[in-house]
């Protein structure tokens, strides 16, 4: 959370300052609309903060100012992430931007004159995956795995956490550790600045930043032989080949889908195919019942239910 | 006693004299530096992505003289998080004016092109940066000529005013 009050403007520091320590804890997104109220979103509803009698409204320097931390006062150093639409800072945050975008031959080149902020909070669970970890471990190896789940529903923290699992190994469950690979294209899984990973992975983790999923994974199997690969929020064509490649080439790997529910995911014309061939050993479904990370189930090869260790567990 | 004062004003006169010839001198020498300055700035720039703070403290530990001393007070400044890196610019320039033989003519480019620094993307800010080099370059130029015509010229008059007072006074 330091990291993010370094960024914001003051007088919005000091306002989410003043909130009670266990609402803090909880603050999922802090958005900056210009000339608009100040949103919070915690435990996944709006909030709006109160400055006198109003709410307080986001002023122009906000903005700027918010900008100019970002940047170091630099823009030029900002140039692909404004290409992008969302910068990673120190602690695994991203902050997305919207406003004016200025293409060239059709290719977006920069967003300018920015109108909306939102700043991500990026929280680690270590020890999230603990309770899957036996369903998608066997006989040596780590299993295919697809994750399935709406936005917010907490994938790419499980993923980052069976990442930091498999890197690391696990002394009671009798797992060594092993290579690991990410190609982490939207920076959401090591959130790396300057090619660090801010977030703790265990010791024998590789991490492609902000690399194109389908060239990185082939990137990832020539040069770095990993034993597990991890990819995030898989759906184009292209994703599909490597995925295939990669794992005829012996990799397992762990991935992350959108969808309300595993048929509506394997529904996508780009998934539809890897599990017609039953590629995936494991699903693991998510959904937002309550709090984010909630798991609805495990399933095995033929897409049946597995048991789990305990009741639907909370991440 | 009278020697005495003939002594007191022969030094004066000569040492204004050096001091004069010296900021002559050193001019060129500092427009040199505050070149090779901005080129490496251009270079964090482009092809680092360094932010400005961190460029700047980069570029005080490669130069030398108060063009470093320039670059350490702007880096620190922004260090410190003031509010624009005009600001920062502004404290480093003052110290700068102070410190070193630049004309007013330099202090300005240095003032306009900071007004640009950190604002624009890449390709802009290396115009920028060219552009003020392209000014330097110029009053580079003019300092050379003046230390050619003035270094010797100050030395002289410091010594031979001195000298004329003297006889004046005798």
């Amino acid at each position: 959370m330091e990291q993010v009050l370094a960024v914001l403007p003051e007088a919005v520091g000091e306002l989410i300052m003043q909130l009670p320590e266990e609402r803090k804890e909880r603050i999922e997104e802090i958005r900056f609309r210009l000339l608009k109220p100040l949103e919070l979103i915690i435990n996944g509803r709006p909030e709006f903060l109160l400055a006198g009698d109003g709410p307080y409204i986001i002023q122009p320097e906000d903005g700027v100012q918010l900008l100019n931390k970002l940047s170091r006062y630099s823009l030029y150093a900002l140039e692909e992430e404004l290409k992008r639409g969302y910068i990673t800072i120190k602690g695994g945050h991203r902050v997305g931007l919207a406003g004016k975008v200025i293409t060239e031959k059709g290719e977006v080149k920069a967003i300018r004159d920015i109108g909306s902020y939102n700043i991500r909070i990026a929280r680690q669970k270590i020890g999230s995956a603990d309770r899957l970890v036996s369903r998608l471990y066997e006989d040596g190896h780590w299993l295919n795995t697809l994750i399935v789940g709406a936005p917010q529903t907490g994938k790419t923290t499980l993923l980052r956490d069976l990442a930091r699992t498999a890197s690391a190994g696990c002394r009671t469950k009798n797992i060594p550790s092993s290579k690991v690979g990410i190609v982490d294209e939207r920076s959401e899984i090591a959130g790396s600045v300057k090619g660090i990973p801010q977030f703790v992975l265990g010791e024998r983790v590789d991490v492609l930043d902000a690399c194109p999923k389908a060239e990185g994974m082939m990137m990832m199997i020539r040069s770095m032989s990993p034993e597990v690969l991890i990819v995030d929020e898989i759906g184009r064509k292209e994703d599909v080949d490597a995925i295939l490649e990669a794992m005829n080439a012996g990799v397992q790997m762990m991935m992350t889908v959108h969808g309300y529910s595993l048929e509506e995911a394997l529904r996508r014309p780009a998934i539809f195919p890897l599990a017609e061939m039953k590629l995936f050993d494991r699903y693991v479904e998510l959904t937002r019942t309550g709090r984010p990370g909630t798991v609805q189930g495990v399933y095995d090869r033929d897409r049946k239910p597995l048991p789990m260790e305990k009741r639907s567990s909370s991440l | 006693m009278s020697w005495l004062g003939a002594v007191c004003i022969f030094i004066s006169t000569t040492w204004i004299g050096f001091e004069l010839a010296k900021k002559v001198r050193e001019r060129p020498k500092q427009l040199r530096q505050l070149k090779v300055g901005l080129q490496s700035l251009e270079a964090e720039i482009m092809y680092g992505l360094i932010p400005l703070d961190e460029a700047f403290l980069h570029l005080s530990r490669q130069l030398s003289g108060p063009v470093a001393e320039f670059f350490l007070h702007a880096g620190k400044s922004l260090e410190a998080s003031v509010s624009s890196v005009q600001e920062a610019w502004e404290n480093g320039l003052s110290h700068l004016s102070a410190a070193s033989s630049f004309k007013k003519e330099e202090i300005e480019i240095l003032r306009q092109f900071g007004a640009t620094l950190g604002r624009h993307d890449r390709e802009n800010q290396q115009k920028q940066i060219r552009l003020a080099l392209a000014h330097l370059e110029r009053e580079l130029a003019e300092a050379n000529e003046a230390q050619l015509k003035h270094e010797k010229m100050y030395k002289s008059l410091g010594i031979l005013l001195g000298l004329l007072i003297i006889i004046l006074l005798v």
